[in-house]
This record gives C-alpha cells, structure tokens and sequence, in this order.
C-alpha cells in the first residue's frame, strides 16, 4: 500500500499494516541540498530539489510542501527577518502600528511567496502521485498575533469583539490559501497554530474554535483531509482542538502522546507526533532515534497514528537519524530488535568474558532475536545445527534468543552489535549472514587448531621439579632454571613438593625432573647441567 | 494588615488594572490596582509595604498559578500589566530611596533570537517580585550583557532563548560574561533548553517557568 493511502487509512482508524510516517521537513529540505534558510524559501527550484532529495532519502508516505508560517503574514504587511538557518521571524506587527483591519485585503495566488508554494505542489504531485502532501496554512490565532503582537492576549480581556473581527479575517485568509494548495494538488491541510498553545481552554474555545471549525469544516467540503498541528505545552486544550473537528491532530514532546490518543480516539480523531526534536533528533545519534521512534509508535498503535517529529526539524538535524527512522518504520524486524534491546539493556548484568572459551571444547554461540519469529535467525541455527555432527563432540553449540535477559547480558558482555551473529569461543566471527556450510566448517576447524596447537605448545613448555619438600628441590630447581636460561627456552618450571603428587608420576624419591610429555628424566639425583640441558632441548 | 493592600493584591492576581477596566468580569465597577495604590499612597502607607505586602502577594499568587497551569499567559499578561500600572506610582519612591527593590535582574533574548514572549513574561514576574528589571530586548550579544553587568555588579543575568539554533549562543555568552565579569550568576530558560544543557554550558539555574526565577533570585539576592 503507498503512502497517501495509508495515510487515509489511518487517519480513518483503519488497522494499518505499517504505521505511516511524514517528517516535517521545512527548511532542513534546504540543508540537504547545501542552501541557507533563505535561499530555500525564496526559491521553488530549491524547494522541488531539496523535498525530492528529503523523499528520495527518508522514503516519508507524506511530506508538508512548506514549513513556514510567515509566508501570510508577510503578504499582510508583517516585516520580517531573515535567517539562515531557521525560517524568518515576524519582527513587526501592522495592526498595532496604524494600519487598519479594514485596509487588510485576502492574498492573492499571484502574491508574495504563495506562487512558489504552489509550484512546488504541481510538480511534487506530478512527480510523486503516490506520497500525500501536505499544504500548511498558519492557523487563525497565530496570524493574528503576527499582525496584533502580544497585544492580542490582554486584547482577549480588554476588546474581545476587535478580536473576533481579527479572527474572522485570519480564518478567512486561512481559508482562501488553503483552496489554493487543494487546488494544486495538496491532500492534507494543516493548520499550524502553535500560539494557541499558550492559552486557557475558555479562551480557546471562545476566540479560536469558532475559527478554526470553520477551516475544517471548508477542507472537508473539498473532499480533502485536515490536520491540526500544535506545538508547545497545549496539553489543556487537545480536548477543544478535537472539538474543531479536524481529521487529525499532531503534537510535540510537551504533551505525552497517550494522553492524546486517549482524547482523540475518544472522539474518533486520528493523531500523530511525537519524535522529540532537539535532544534526540538534532542532538542525539541515530540510535536515540530509533528508540524515540519505536517509543512513540508502540504508544501510538496501528490505529489512527501517524509518527512525525514533534515540530519542524531543525534544519541541520543530522540525516542519519532521520534515515534510522525511516528503516525503522519500514521493517518489523528492526522495531522487534529495538524493543527487546530497549527493554532490557537498563537491567543488564555485564558479565567478565575473559576467560571465556578456554574449555576444551569449541563453543558456538548464536546470539539471536528467537529463532522461531524471525527468519535470518532461524537460518544461522540451522546452518550451525547442521555441522555440528561432523565435530562430534568437540563442538557444542547454544542460541541466545534476545527476548530472555541472559541473553541480552550476554549479547552485550560479548560486545555483539548486530542480530543474528555466530561467535566462536567468544570471538565474533558472522555478523548478519548465514556462512555457507563450508565457511563455517572452516571456521570451526580453525578454531579447534588453534586450540590443539596452544594446548601442546602449553604442554611443552613445562618442566616439573618434584620431591618432598620445597628444600629438597632447590638445588635442581635451580640449575634447570639456568640450563634454560642458557639455552635461551621460555619454558614454566613447576616445583612440587608434595609426596602424593610425586607417587602419581611413579616417583619414588625426590628430586624429581619431569618434561611435560610426562616422562620421567630422573630420580633421586641431581644430574649435571650439561645432561639436564640435553633434556631441555628435547622440549 | 491594611484593607487595602489585601485588596490590592488581589487586583494584581486577578489582573484588574483600574476601574474602567471590563476584566474581571467579578470586578466589573470597582477599584483596580491604578486607583488603590495611589490611594494608599494618599493614606501614608508606606511605599515599601504596598510592594512588599501588595504587590508581592498578588504576583506570587499569579505565578504559582501559571505554574499549576491553572492560568495561561493571558491571565498573566493582565497581572503584569496591574502590576505596573500600580508601580508607576511607586517609581519616585523607588528613586528617593523611600522603598528599596531586592536587586536587580537584566533579562535579554540572546542573538539570533526574536522571540520575546517569555523573556517579557519572566521579566515582569520578577519586577512584580520586588526586583529592579533591566530588559535588553531581544537578539542581544555577550558586550550589551557585560556593559549591562558592568553598571550593576551586584545583577543576575537572565537569558532567553526559543530556537534550537540559537540556544547554541547561551553558551558563548554565559563564557564571555563570567569571564568579564567572574561571580556574575546566568539563569537561563526558554523551550528548547533544560537542566542538562545549563550545566553543560556552565550556567548556574534553568527555571521551567517565571517563578521559578523568582525563587532562583529570592535564594541567592534576598
């Protein structure tokens, strides 16, 4: 199923098989074709190339064709200034400055950077019928404190019928531009009004419901949807939002999104958000990404949820992040790895591994998400299963599945990274492929002579001195450490001075010389340097 | 305590600013926070006591308020605006050295950064607090701040910051102002901003909210 049509289905709270994804990209569409804020908005050719660029990189099911809630306002009269790294800021608000409401007339498709917007919609929808589009309108309220100021607040108190008048015009500004974008071909209206985050519920539902209603209930007329957009501490009003009756209402990390979905659902909205902006998406790697997604979209569900970031990205948000997202959504498998990982790492015992693989045996450890529910996993298994019997006895092997704690310590005291990895006596030797049959063999059979030479060298290398006491083995002792040292050997010299021990070489009396092929030297006497060299040189 | 400083706090919690004014609509035809202080005045009560025990109450009600999210930035807004319409009458007494302010707070939006909403909201909270405000406005770099700090050695700096972009520049000017000036406290707030990042860039507070600078300031100057 393609995007646009996943969205629709979620925003109808139909089941979806894949929860649906559009990141808000603004500006940083600009970043990831090398242009500053500015140049970005001032230029349909950037804005074309730098969304196809987002599209081709973050494979969104829906994209918003700008992100910019002063493009009215500047056609209004509001002056602004320019930045290059972030939208530009409304710096002068007309109606506090002379300029009469009556005098303000409805932007036209011909005014101010409307015609970008709008041809920047024609070719993305030619050239990707398949993504949903989203045209975003500046909600009423906050295009009316762009032209009042902060007036507007005590204004609520003070004149609410000149406020209503100011709405009243918004919201038919908001109207016009957004037959405009259905027009060239927008699916989904947003009405950003993140200002009214920033009010109580009475005044909400006084100066902005009305208001806002009205945009809603226009899109629905035209057969196209509606998302309402808030950013900041709104959480007082998600219940007057839903009450506007949108299709869809989108919030930032302010608000905890099982608080919305509750309302929403209630009130047979759909909802999206939450990824949180900066400490995660700018300023965290990719795998704080990945776990922020998977957070939000195992609160969301596959009912009526649509994962965004919270807000706009910030422009220079790093794209791999965005790109860990992206894969995310796309596939189970990850979210399942991400979510036993995520679950379990806090709790984790990290074992000390240094000693690990000693044993005479071979062990084959396959670390794992369960064998049984995910493919790649179960062929690693069988593919170790299979050739463990031609090492009969010799190589054990062992799954980790990762939803079983154990397994996760284990999976992290081996420094394993990836699902599924085959490690051989504590060594990571496949990371993510099944070995074909005789590369595994080979391994195996590498391992094992590794361990066979180490296990003779180790047994060559060592002369034991035995009597009945420390004393007594002393001046042997001695000397073997000299022929040795002549001979320049590095060979362990051992000194037992226990009787036991020495009965079960077969000694009768002290002291004692053994190499380590077990073969009694002598007994009973200490023989000259020269022969004890002799022996050495054997080893 | 005088009747009429327990009245005026409660025109500044509710934001009734003089008689004329239509809100609240409980306190539609009586006294607001204009008329009652210059009464008081009249009456001799003390400059000091009508801020301390007037103001002061009202403003710290309305702050715990819009931390409780009881009241919004409206309702604040309309507080602050009571506030300084009773402190206009208070200003000559402030100059005489007839009434003393705890200390002083120079608040500024930090370069690149417009917005100003908050830093306005957070410097009348503090001024209704008791505190001299010395607003820089917005987009203000490390000199204005230092030249500020400066002229009032004893100040605490407040930076406000709403962009992700430009909250980067808290950190250089929380830098160039304790090294201009060592001992100078920087609190500073704003949306994207927590603890976290306050003490990596070596501030000495973040506040959520207004009154939690009020606090932050009563701690350290009062």
């Amino acid at each position: 199923m393609h995007g646009l049509s996943l969205i629709k289905q979620a925003i109808r709270l139909k089941p979806v098989s894949r929860i649906p994804w559009v990141p808000f990209v603004g500006v940083h569409a600009g970043y990831l074709i090398g242009v500053d804020a500015e140049e970005y908005l001032k230029s349909s050719k950037y804005m074309i190339a730098g969304l196809s660029k987002a599209i081709e990189l973050y494979k969104p099911d829906g994209i918003p064709v700008s992100f910019d809630l002063q493009l009215e306002a500047e056609i209004l009269g509001c002056k602004l200034k320019w930045a290059k790294e972030n939208p530009p800021a409304v710096v002068s608000h007309p109606l506090v400055e002379g300029t009469l409401l009556s005098s303000l007339k409805i932007p036209e498709a011909h005014e101010g950077r409307i015609p970008l917007v709008l041809e920047t919609t024609r070719t993305l929808r030619a050239s990707h019928p398949e993504i949903a589009l989203y045209g975003l309108i500046t909600g009423p309220f906050t295009l009316a404190l762009h032209l009042l100021g902060t007036d507007i607040f005590m204004k609520l108190f003070e004149d609410p019928e000149y406020v209503m008048e100011v709405m009243n015009f918004c919201t038919d500004v908001a109207v016009k531009y957004s037959e405009m974008l259905i027009d060239a071909g927008c699916d989904v209206i947003a009405v950003v009004d993140p200002m009214t985050s920033q009010i109580d519920p009475l005044s909400f539902e006084t100066f902005v419901t009305p208001f806002a209603s009205r945009i809603f209930d226009f899109v629905r007329q035209k057969q196209k949807l509606s998302s309402f957009f808030v950013c900041g501490h709104a959480q007082q009003n998600i219940e007057a939002m839903c009450d506007c009756r949108p299709d869809n209402i989108s919030i930032d990390e302010n608000i905890p999104l099982e608080f919305v979905k509750e309302i929403a659902l209630a009130k047979n909205i759909s909802f999206g958000g939450n990824m949180k902006l900066t400490v995660v998406l700018l300023m965290g790697d990719a795998d704080d990404a990945k776990q922020d997604a998977l957070a939000c979209m195992d609160s969301g569900g596959n009912i009526g949820f649509i994962l965004a970031p919270g807000c706009d990205l910030p422009m220079q948000t790093p794209v791999e992040n965005i790109q860990a997202v992206s894969e995310l959504v796309f596939s189970q498998y990850l979210q399942d790895i991400a979510r036993n990982l995520d679950e379990k790492e806090s709790k984790l015992d990290i074992m000390n591994m240094k000693d690990y693989g000693q044993s005479d045996k071979v062990i084959v450890d396959i670390i794992t998400l369960d064998s049984e529910s995910c493919a790649p996993c179960q062929y690693m298994v069988e593919a170790v299963k299979r050739i463990a019997p031609h090492f009969d006895g010799v190589v054990e092997w062992r799954e980790h599945p990762i939803k079983k704690m154990e397994a996760v310590s284990f999976m992290s005291s081996m420094m394993v990274k990836n699902i599924p990895t085959i490690c051989i006596d504590g060594k990571i030797v496949f990371v993510s492929q099944i070995p074909p049959q005789s590369q595994l063999i080979e391994a195996i059979q590498k391992r094992i002579n590794e361990k066979l030479k180490l296990r003779i060298k180790s047994k060559r290398s060592e002369i034991l001195i035995l009597g009945e006491t420390e004393k007594e083995c002393a001046e042997l002792t001695k000397k073997v450490k000299r022929a040795i040292a002549e001979l320049g050997k590095n060979i362990t010299v051992t000194v037992v001075a226990d009787k036991a021990q020495m009965n079960s070489y077969g000694i009768k009396k002290g002291p004692a010389v053994v190499t380590v092929n077990y073969k009694m030297k002598s007994s009973a006497t200490v023989p000259s340097l020269d022969v004890i060299k002799e022996w050495v040189k054997e080893i | 305590m005088n009747e009429l400083l327990i009245k005026l706090s409660e025109c500044i919690e509710f934001g009734k600013i003089n008689m004329a004014s239509p809100y609240p609509p409980q306190m539609k035809g009586q006294e607001g926070a204009d008329e009652i202080t210059r009464r008081a005045l009249e009456e001799g009560v003390p400059p000091q006591d009508i801020l301390s025990n007037g103001l002061m109450p009202g403003m710290e009600r309305i702050g715990v308020k819009f931390r409780e999210n009881k009241v919004f930035v409206p309702q604040v807004l309309m507080s602050a605006k009571a506030m300084s319409t009773a402190m206009l009458h208070l200003k000559p007494h402030f100059l005489s050295g007839a009434a003393k302010q705890k200390g002083t707070f120079i608040i500024g939006t930090v370069l690149g950064d417009l917005h100003d909403i908050g830093k306005n909201l957070v410097g009348m909270m503090v001024e209704g607090n008791g505190y001299k405000v010395i607003d820089l406005g917005t987009d203000v770099g490390s000199e204005k701040f230092i030249e500020s700090v400066r002229q009032n050695p004893e100040a605490v700096v407040g930076l406000s910051a709403l962009l992700t972009t430009t909250m980067v520049n808290m950190e250089k000017i929380t830098r160039e102002i304790k090294e201009a000036m060592p001992g100078t406290l920087v609190t500073i707030g704003g949306a994207p901003v927590n603890n976290d990042f306050c003490s990596k860039i070596g501030a000495d507070n973040y506040s959520p909210d207004p009154q939690g600078v009020v606090e932050y300031l009563n701690s350290k100057i009062s």
